[in-house]
């Protein structure tokens, strides 16, 4: 579905990817992980036209993406929920999920709207309360949700776990598996939280100083001890999957 | 009403106006709009051809003020501001283009001057407009209207801001431009439509406050900055606040002048734009986020966010 090619980019004159190569596959979740600066959230912006690309390419279903404004990438389907700034904390849920379905016809959206307080519960009791008033949690589960709402092809999650207390960012990697085991969404997810996003991942890309040091699945990467202990900060998985002792509660429960 | 009172309130609502258009295409396209002083002259001077040349009242010509300031506010974001934006230029870059429109306009104001004065024998260097205005219980009918119509425009475009799903989009866009790019909102339609707003506004402000002063070429240059003062005041972050920022500015500088004169004599006059920037500076001293920051406006915005909450 997408395909980043030699890509060379980053802000102003400062270059921060290096002939970076990428292949995200239909219906699959693609991991990118790698220490802080390693240049996962720039990969990003360059696909969704915010950074500068200064040469390579990206492609999207077969046509270069490169240049394409950010809205026009919304319309042609692909989806990004950015790691800060998420949501727009002044308006309420409400207008964070319309805005979010810009797109789409008055009805659609509100049809959508509404799936997507089924799919969130947690939403449908702030509704009207503006976004800037939500726990860490909440507003993460409303920016994924905001980000389903254009019926996506391509989702870009940028680091959903930051600032989320572990069990929070338990609940969000669960949010992100069945999306796209239940509604067939591509995604590629740049995470901090390595080995769980390495767990639930089914391609991993290694980011380091901007260039990529490991391709392949993304269950074998765990099992690189020096690439995992050097980069990751994570023990490599040696025996069994090892247990995380988090007990996810039932949806509705208090977070902060 | 006394004199002082009415000039005032005429004066104040154009300034308002004026405030409120630097204020939201600042809080906009982070440009703090120089041009606003040329557009308020020309809403004087379309208000002027029309009595002049075809006769009526001023107000009948406002439709037009306002379509022409928003030509001219177009004008200038496909012109200039469109493609600094595009390379990200900064708040200076953006502001001394602006400037530089405004000189343009300056120019084609006085070649229109000596235009009007060569084919129709016109004297537009120096008009008091309200010689065209009537009398309405007692009087000036401008002290009625002028207040009316500003209410009227200003709770339109709340209804935009608040209503439609284009003034949200606009929210969302002055919020976080990034986010709103992602949500597929096309962010150069907003700069376009903050500038057309913003162009309208600055002319049917000059054109209000053209009922209170002299009409000059130059009447918005005198002007503009009482126009930033009002938007500073107001806190530049916040539309209301710019608003209440330029009514505040303009009655203060009435007010002022006339209470100081009575007690020191009339060559205070001389002073009259001080007495206002005094109160900004005062002000912005005490609450450094202008009225904007004020508890009280923040208690009442509270309230009224509380009754909505509980009424949802």
């Amino acid at each position: 579905m997408l395909k980043v090619k030699n890509l060379n980019s980053g802000y102003g004159k400062l270059q921060v990817l290096y002939d970076l190569n990428i292949q995200v596959p239909d219906k699959g979740l693609t991991v990118v992980v790698g220490p802080n600066g390693a240049g996962k959230t720039t990969l990003l912006c360059s696909i969704m036209g915010i950074a500068r690309v200064f040469s390579g390419e990206v492609l999207f279903e077969g046509s270069s993406i490169v240049g394409e404004l950010t809205h026009n990438l919304a319309k042609k389907g692909i989806s990004y929920v950015p790691q800060m700034g998420n949501v727009f904390a002044e308006l309420t849920v409400m207008d964070n999920l319309h805005m979010a379905g810009y797109m789409l016809s008055k009805e659609e959206a509100k049809d959508k709207a509404a799936q997507m307080t089924e799919i969130f519960p947690v939403l449908k009791k702030f509704i009207h309360r503006k976004a800037g008033t939500l726990s860490g949690g909440e507003r993460r589960m409303l920016a994924i949700a905001m980000g389903l709402m254009k019926n996506p092809k391509l989702m870009l999650l940028d680091e959903l776990s930051t600032d989320l207390a572990p069990i929070i960012a338990e609940r969000v990697m669960m949010e992100v598996s069945r999306m796209r085991d239940e509604l067939g969404i591509t995604i590629l997810m740049v995470e901090q939280m390595a080995k769980r996003a390495l767990e639930i991942g089914d391609t991993a890309y290694l980011l380091v100083s901007g260039e990529v040091r490991y391709t392949g699945k993304a269950d074998d990467l765990l099992h690189e001890p020096e690439l995992c202990s050097m980069y990751l900060g994570i023990k490599p998985v040696t025996g069994k999957e090892e247990n995380f002792g988090l007990s996810v509660p039932e949806e509705g429960s208090e977070d902060s | 009403m006394a004199p002082w009172m009415s000039s005032g309130l005429i004066y104040a609502s154009g300034l308002a106006l004026t405030a409120g258009s630097v204020t939201l295409l600042y809080i906009v396209t982070r440009t703090f709009n120089f041009a606003v002083a040329s557009l308020a002259t020309i809403g004087f001077y379309v208000t002027y051809t029309g009595v002049a040349l075809f006769g009526g009242l001023p107000y009948q010509y406002y439709p037009a003020v306002v379509i022409v300031g928003a030509i001219l506010g177009a004008i200038c974001y496909y012109g200039l501001n469109k493609h600094l934006l595009r390379r990200q230029a900064a708040e200076i870059t953006l502001m001394m283009s602006t400037l530089g429109y405004d000189l343009v306009l300056l120019s084609f104001i006085q070649m229109y001057a000596d235009f009007l004065t060569h084919s129709y024998r016109l004297f537009p260097r120096r008009v008091t407009m309200n010689i065209y205005d009537f009398e309405l219980f007692g009087e000036k009918a401008a002290v009625i209207i002028l207040p009316i119509i500003a209410v009227v425009f200003l709770t339109g475009l709340h209804i935009f801001l608040k209503k439609t799903k284009f003034g949200v989009a606009m929210r969302a866009t002055i919020e976080n431009p990034v986010l709103a790019g992602a949500s597929g909102i096309n962010s150069d339609r907003i700069y376009l439509v903050s500038w057309i707003i913003s162009g309208g506004m600055a002319a049917l402000g000059g054109s209000f406050m053209a009922m209170a002063m002299t009409g000059t070429p130059v009447m918005g240059m005198y002007a503009i900055p009482l126009m930033f003062a009002g938007a500073i005041l107001g806190g530049l972050g916040s539309l209301y606040g710019g608003i209440l920022g330029g009514f505040v500015i303009g009655m203060t500088e009435y007010a002022g002048v006339f209470a100081l004169s009575q007690r020191f004599g009339p060559w205070v006059l001389g002073y009259r734009m001080g007495i206002p920037l005094l109160l900004m500076v005062i002000t912005l001293l005490v609450f450094p986020r202008g009225l904007a920051g004020i508890p009280l406006f923040k208690l009442l915005g509270s309230l009224v966010g509380k009754k909505r909450g509980a009424s949802a």
